[in-house]
């Protein structure tokens, strides 16, 4: 199974066969990347909180896209990667609350969590739906 | 489970117990004078445990349905939601009412008793009244022998198969613009509604009125006024104007969505960059107002989605749907996917801060509420804030994270109009459904329920409900963990006690239903008086005689043109005369019929007589002489009360007679 341990990083081969989903994950990975490069720099916090603010609203209109085409193809494995949609909602809610309680001990955790946040559901859930959209 | 929230929809509903209940009258029902009375007796009586229960089902839900939908229109109408994109399904249900009121009528018609006979000449009078016919309709009611059993196939169809499809056509096109429309009312609302109706039928069967009788007038008739109400006024206002005073209403009600005071707020605005087409917003508008398109720009999404500036109503829904109307965004102004030009979720941001910033203590509350339920502004003191909405589904749930999570208050009140008095519809079904996590936008896990409130509340309820419930809820906030923790919605009655409720409810809705379908009596007559109908057709002579043409004028004819004689078509118009004991009751020039005046000239006109011995005489002109009559008619009648007498011409024998 694919492991993001260091930084994110758009791939052909990770294409679903959806050109708005490819289109989207390559955006979020931008960002996502973009994010990961402020926080090993040395950015301010509100600009910290700008990115994932806006990877956060992109990553639900992302997920809701997703899941519509998922129901529109009749994908069977759609309760699974919902859940997994809403408990990625959850999880990033949680980092940006971590990251403004405590800025300086959250930049880290931050970091280290970021890639695995949504690497994870990208190298499984996604997968699995590229043999369907594909 | 409040019927008057499902209004629409229970009307539906009692169309259908209608629709079942007639097939089942239909089966033993006989298209013919002598037996429509007769299998009508035979279902009340000798069948009443089905097909009298069955018969009173069929009227007693067809006035129940003249109820609600009465109820409907006014909900509409008071609650302002005819106007703007809804101007379609307000007019669409004009012809509705004009299906319904002439299905009932013929309904009437078809059970063939006194009122069954008093229906036919009032309907005929009423359509008389109009340039269709050339013979007055109402004639073919004066005697049995002058009704076929053909009439009866006529009227069964209309009544069964005509009017119905183009009902059930009218109604699929009055719910087509809306999105989700609620076609069946919950279903205890439907049992509670069938069992109100089979009751009535059972304690208070329907019954005929003794079988029609052309000769005899009834002292008095029980009139369904739900659907004869303007009958009576043709005892005393001429046919034309019965039919301004229907035409006048019903183009008042068209052009209703278009009187002032009109407002029209600006529809929801798409914005390209941050839609990528997800259809969150297509799902979820109450009026399908937003649809998908092909996309406009170079993203590499399939659609975006596009507002249609006739459908939308502005209600915000779609905004509370879109993914992208997150608070927790802050690098630019909030922008999301779409938004309401005049009440953007940025300027709602804003005003949260603002509602929230005075604020004080440790049990603060932000209060949301909708068009329906302004008058919680007068929520607003030191502890609470009221932050106003188009609808309550504007909200994207995220804003109550967003609150709850960064400090703005202690505890959120989502107070808005209860679903089916929702001023959009869905809106109180979709904010129950995201805030229970079972509809996208999903509110988020970690916000603790106990924070948040839901108040649904009616548009009519009194405001120290509100303030009771709030304050209710704000206890909640700090009570301790190990104290029960308090409803904040009001104290909800036990089910015997909501059962009671609706029991008297429904009974008092069926006995209004039952009442005045056949009460108050109507009387046709003054007590002592009986009923003269003058009835004539006949052709007034020629203008002119027709000539034999000469042989030097057929010769200058086209040889296809050559006719012996030339008769002009114009006919002399006849005047008719009737007097009682040597007053005048009735005199009329009567112009022929027909484009160029060829055809024969009609009366059927009713004259009212106190009963007694009376010398009738008519006299009729069709020669165009201006001194005494061609022919007339003398009798003395003894006229009993009630009775109906037919003063008519006999054509063959060219002769009045009085019968």
């Amino acid at each position: 199974m694919m492991k993001f341990k260091t930084r994110l990083e758009w791939k052909p081969e990770y294409s679903v066969g959806d050109a708005s989903v490819d289109f989207e994950h390559e955006e979020l990975i931008g960002q996502i990347d973009v994010l990961y490069g402020q926080l090993c720099g040395n950015v301010k916090a509100a600009t910290v909180e700008a990115v994932l603010g806006e990877i956060h609203a992109g990553i639900s209109a992302h997920f809701a896209l997703e899941e519509r085409l998922m129901l529109k193809a009749g994908y069977t494995e759609y309760g699974a990667h919902k859940d997994d949609h809403e408990d990625l909602l959850d999880q990033i809610h949680d980092l940006m609350d971590n990251y403004l309680k405590d800025p300086v001990g959250g930049r880290k955790m931050l970091r280290d969590r970021l890639t695995d946040w949504f690497g994870h559901h990208f190298a499984s859930f996604d997968a699995r739906l590229h043999k369907k959209l594909g | 489970m409040n019927p008057l929230r499902h209004l629409g929809s229970l009307t539906i509903f009692f169309f259908w117990i209608v629709l079942i209940s007639g097939i089942w009258l239909f089966i033993f029902f006989h298209t013919s004078v002598n037996g429509a009375y007769e299998s009508v007796e035979y279902l009340t009586h000798e069948q009443w445990y089905l097909g009298g229960v069955m018969r009173s089902l069929h009227r007693y839900a067809s006035d129940a349905a003249i109820v609600t939908l009465v109820l409907h229109i006014l909900k509409e109408f008071f609650f302002d939601r005819y106007r703007n994109a809804r101007w379609f399904s307000w007019m669409t249900g004009v012809p509705l009412l004009w299906m319904v009121i002439p299905l009932g009528i013929t309904g009437y018609w078809l059970v063939w008793d006194q009122l069954a006979l008093y229906v036919a000449l009032i309907s005929s009078e009423l359509l008389d009244a109009l340039p269709i016919f050339t013979d007055p309709m109402a004639r073919n009611f004066l005697s049995e022998e002058s009704l076929s059993d053909r009439f009866f196939t006529l009227m069964a169809f209309v009544h069964l198969i005509g009017l119905p499809i183009f009902l059930v056509f009218g109604i699929w096109i009055h719910v087509f613009r809306i999105n989700r429309p609620n076609i069946n009312p919950p279903r205890a609302v439907m049992t509670a509604a069938l069992l109100s109706m089979l009751v009535l039928s059972l304690v208070y069967p329907a019954l005929s009125q003794g079988k029609a009788d052309p000769a005899v007038v009834p002292d008095s008739l029980a009139l369904d006024w739900y659907y004869l109400l303007v009958y009576p006024l043709m005892n005393s206002w001429p046919p034309g104007m019965v039919w301004a005073l229907l035409v006048g209403f019903s183009l008042l009600l068209c052009v209703a969505p278009w009187l002032p005071p009109g407002h029209e707020p600006a529809v929801a605005k798409v914005d390209l960059d941050n839609c990528n087409g997800c259809e969150r917003c297509v799902e979820d508008c109450p009026f399908g107002a937003v649809m998908m398109a092909p996309r406009s720009d170079d993203k590499k999404y399939a659609t975006e989605a596009v507002v249609s500036q006739a459908l939308c109503l502005s209600c915000g829904i779609c905004v509370g749907a879109c993914p992208t109307a997150t608070p927790f965004r802050t690098r630019t102004v909030l922008s999301p996917g779409i938004d309401l030009p005049d009440q953007t979720v940025a300027l709602m941001q804003q005003a949260i801060r603002d509602a929230s910033r005075n604020l004080e203590g440790d049990r603060r509350l932000l209060v949301f509420s909708c068009d329906g339920s302004n008058k919680l502004a007068r929520l607003n003191d030191r502890e609470t804030a009221v932050v106003k909405l188009a609808c309550m589904a504007q909200l994207p749930p995220a804003f109550i994270d967003y609150i709850l999570n960064r400090g703005f208050a202690d505890g959120v009140v989502l107070a808005g109009c209860a679903n089916g008095d929702c001023q959009y519809r869905l809106g109180a079904r979709w904010t129950e459904q995201r805030i229970n996590r079972v509809r996208d936008p999903q509110l988020r896990n970690r916000v603790d329920d106990e924070t948040l409130a839901l108040l649904w509340t009616a548009p009519w309820s009194d405001f120290p409900h509100e303030t009771a419930a709030v304050a209710a809820f704000r206890n909640t906030l700090s009570a301790a963990d190990d104290q029960p923790v308090q409803s904040a919605s009001p104290k909800v009655r036990g089910p015997l006690f909501r059962f009671t409720i609706g029991a008297v409810a429904w009974s008092m809705f069926a006995i209004s239903a039952g009442i005045f379908s056949a009460w108050p009596y109507f009387s046709q007559l003054e007590p002592g008086n009986a009923i003269v109908s003058l009835t004539l057709s006949h052709a007034g002579q020629r203008l002119r005689e027709c000539r034999k043409l000469t042989q030097e004028e057929l010769d200058k004819l086209p040889p296809n043109m050559r006719k012996p004689t030339d008769c002009p078509r114009e006919r002399h118009p006849v005047k008719l005369s009737f007097s009682s004991d040597g007053t005048i009751r009735y005199q009329q020039t009567l112009p022929p019929s027909g484009l160029w005046n060829d055809g024969e000239s009609t009366v059927y006109h009713r004259i009212e007589l106190p009963a007694g011995t009376h010398e009738f005489f008519i006299g009729m002109v069709d020669s165009g002489r201006t001194q005494g009559f061609d022919y007339q008619g003398r009798s003395e009648v003894r006229l009993q009360k009630g009775q109906h007498v037919v003063v008519e011409f006999d054509r063959l024998r060219k002769e009045f007679v009085f019968r």
